[in-house]
């Protein structure tokens, strides 16, 4: 269980469907608050060492009764994303076979990790994917294949729950904006937003991520 | 460690290089989408740069028992995919058929052109596929613990439910035997047929060769031939054993002719190609591979009957193939604990 070392976000009370557009005027008037980057150590010793491109990630929130719309925007000097064909796992008389353009790209990402369960008093689950008992839901988006829904108890626990979410991206101007409508987030729940950088081999632990934070 | 381990034995001094096996895999495997480059099966010249190009100077395997760092091989690597102007030479009047780009880099790029000793051409054809291996690195770099290794019959496979394609695998690997399908985000790799040897029938690119060069039954089976060139005649090695994965296919290394015109000597005193060539890729314990071999090579000349170039014949497939059924491994078990 991790304190709470900071608290702050901005938040709105309205909200319109536009706001799953990170463009939307919408968000003009939500407040936005900057939240540090911070790299994750080497995972393993393979690893290549990575420095601190990214630094930090704007977080703005809209509440409302549909959910709760976040938009994240961060900047990336790299476009890392893939328009991929879709493939088909059934052989087709007519069908040529799609081809895999790369094998060592990896694609521009971000995440906002809960608390699986509504969270008691004003401790947080582990950073590290939570812990055994205290689960994280995790909402993944990824450049190249869109959006998954996770639950994790801990590192090297996270698996896909074969849910999704409503969430589009755009990148422009060096910048990557993200907005997700995620389920309503109960007053004082905690979220930690985590980036992975393409161009930077980022994947699995290997990643930006910021501590927890609670809107309100 | 698994209860059984099936594996592979190819004899390199019966390979055409033909790629019937390449063929045999490519058609059943990995014909679909976003494999197009992948030959979990290929047959390389050596020496020569390998698929994926420099595949062994790459890195992966283990060092002291710990990971080696490694680079994850590039498309232009593995080759260029590309098609034909069909079209145009069938129904346009075009005189060739042409590749539709220009080709830098393809999967048999240096084919047959090996390397030069005392002014003399030498190069082998070498089959590879996974190795199966009993200490595999793909298996120990995977954070999301998608790669198995099966009890039943030590085959390796990658649970593409749980693979994430984060590629560490294809790092870890020293013999670069994984591949990224970037359509499904899935990290794949031969899966030794298991299918066919659930069936008790045997490995395509085994079946397909027309060389009968692929021996496969169980190393723990005393009846097989994998064991008896593996273990009991101790004419078969793995590839970079120094890499530490203890891969479980083997190769009986080429018998390495004489030069012309010094017939007679031996193959370690006068080499058609050098002998370190042989000890980079098998390591130092290939020398006495090759005595051995030369040992019943001389048995045979002399008229008597070498068991073991017998066995490398591989007349029929009930020589080269034992595939017991399920009970006849639990047998197997009880004799070896025995």
């Amino acid at each position: 269980m991790t304190r709470l070392a900071l608290i702050v976000a901005g938040c709105s009370a309205l909200y319109g469907q536009s706001a799953l557009d990170p463009s939307s005027a919408e968000w003009n008037a939500a407040a936005s608050v900057s939240l540090a980057l911070n790299r994750t150590p080497p995972l393993y010793p393979t690893d290549a060492p990575a420095g601190l491109e990214i630094g930090s990630v704007q977080l703005q929130l809209l509440r409302g009764p549909a959910g709760t719309f976040v938009r994240l925007e961060w900047a990336d000097k790299t476009h890392d994303a893939t328009a991929l064909p879709k493939a088909e796992r059934s052989w087709q008389a007519e069908h040529l076979v799609a081809q895999s353009g790369a094998t060592d790209r990896f694609s521009d990402a971000c995440a906002v990790m809960i608390p699986a369960q509504p969270p008691g008093g004003d401790l947080s689950p582990s950073l590290q994917m939570g812990d055994p008992a205290h689960p994280v839901r995790i909402f993944f988006w990824d450049s190249t294949r869109g959006v998954a829904v996770m639950e994790a108890s801990g590192r090297e626990t996270t698996k896909r729950i074969g849910q999704s979410f409503p969430a589009r991206a755009q990148y422009a101007g060096g910048k990557w904006a993200v907005a997700m409508q995620l389920p309503a987030l109960p007053e004082g729940t905690p979220l930690a937003v985590a980036v992975w950088n393409g161009s930077q081999q980022d994947r699995d632990g290997r990643k930006y991520f910021t501590i927890w934070y609670r809107p309100r | 460690m698994s209860q059984h381990q099936i594996s592979m034995v190819l004899d390199l001094n019966k390979c055409l290089g033909c790629q019937t096996c390449t063929m045999a895999c490519k058609k059943l495997w990995t014909d679909g989408d976003g494999m197009d480059y992948m030959y979990w099966n290929n047959v390389e010249t050596r020496p020569g740069q390998g698929y994926p190009r420099n595949w062994d100077k790459i890195g992966g395997g283990f060092e002291d028992g710990k990971l080696r760092p490694s680079d994850i091989p590039s498309k232009e690597d593995y080759g260029q995919t590309f098609e034909y102007n069909y079209a145009e030479r069938l129904f346009g009047g075009g005189l060739q058929a042409m590749p539709q780009e220009e080709a830098r880099n393809t999967p048999n790029w240096d084919e047959d052109v090996g390397a030069l000793m005392l002014g003399e051409n030498y190069y082998f054809y070498l089959p590879r596929l996974c190795n199966h291996c009993t200490n595999p690195a793909c298996l120990e770099a995977c954070p999301r613990k998608a790669i198995y290794k099966r009890e039943e019959d030590g085959i390796v496979l990658v649970d593409q439910e749980r693979c994430e394609g984060y590629r560490y695998c294809m790092r870890a690997c020293p013999y670069k035997k994984i591949y990224f399908n970037e359509l499904l985000g899935k990290a794949q790799k031969c899966i030794f047929c298991y299918p066919r040897i659930e069936k008790g029938e045997i490995n395509a690119c085994a079946k397909q060769c027309p060389g009968r060069l692929r021996f496969v039954g169980f190393l723990d089976d005393p009846t097989s031939a994998v064991h008896k060139l593996v273990h009991v005649y101790k004419v078969a090695l793995g590839l970079f054993p120094e890499k530490g994965t203890m891969p479980n296919v083997y190769y009986v290394p080429p018998f390495n002719p004489p030069r012309r015109g010094n017939y007679g000597k031996s193959v370690l005193d006068d080499p058609r190609m050098p002998v370190d060539y042989l000890k980079y890729l098998f390591g130092e314990e290939v020398v006495d591979v090759i005595r051995r071999l030369e040992a019943e090579l001389r048995r045979a000349q002399s008229g008597r009957t070498s068991d073991v170039l017998q066995l490398l014949i591989g007349r029929d497939e009930s020589v080269r193939y034992q595939i017991p059924k399920h009970e006849e491994l639990i047998q197997i078990q009880g004799a070896r604990k025995a």
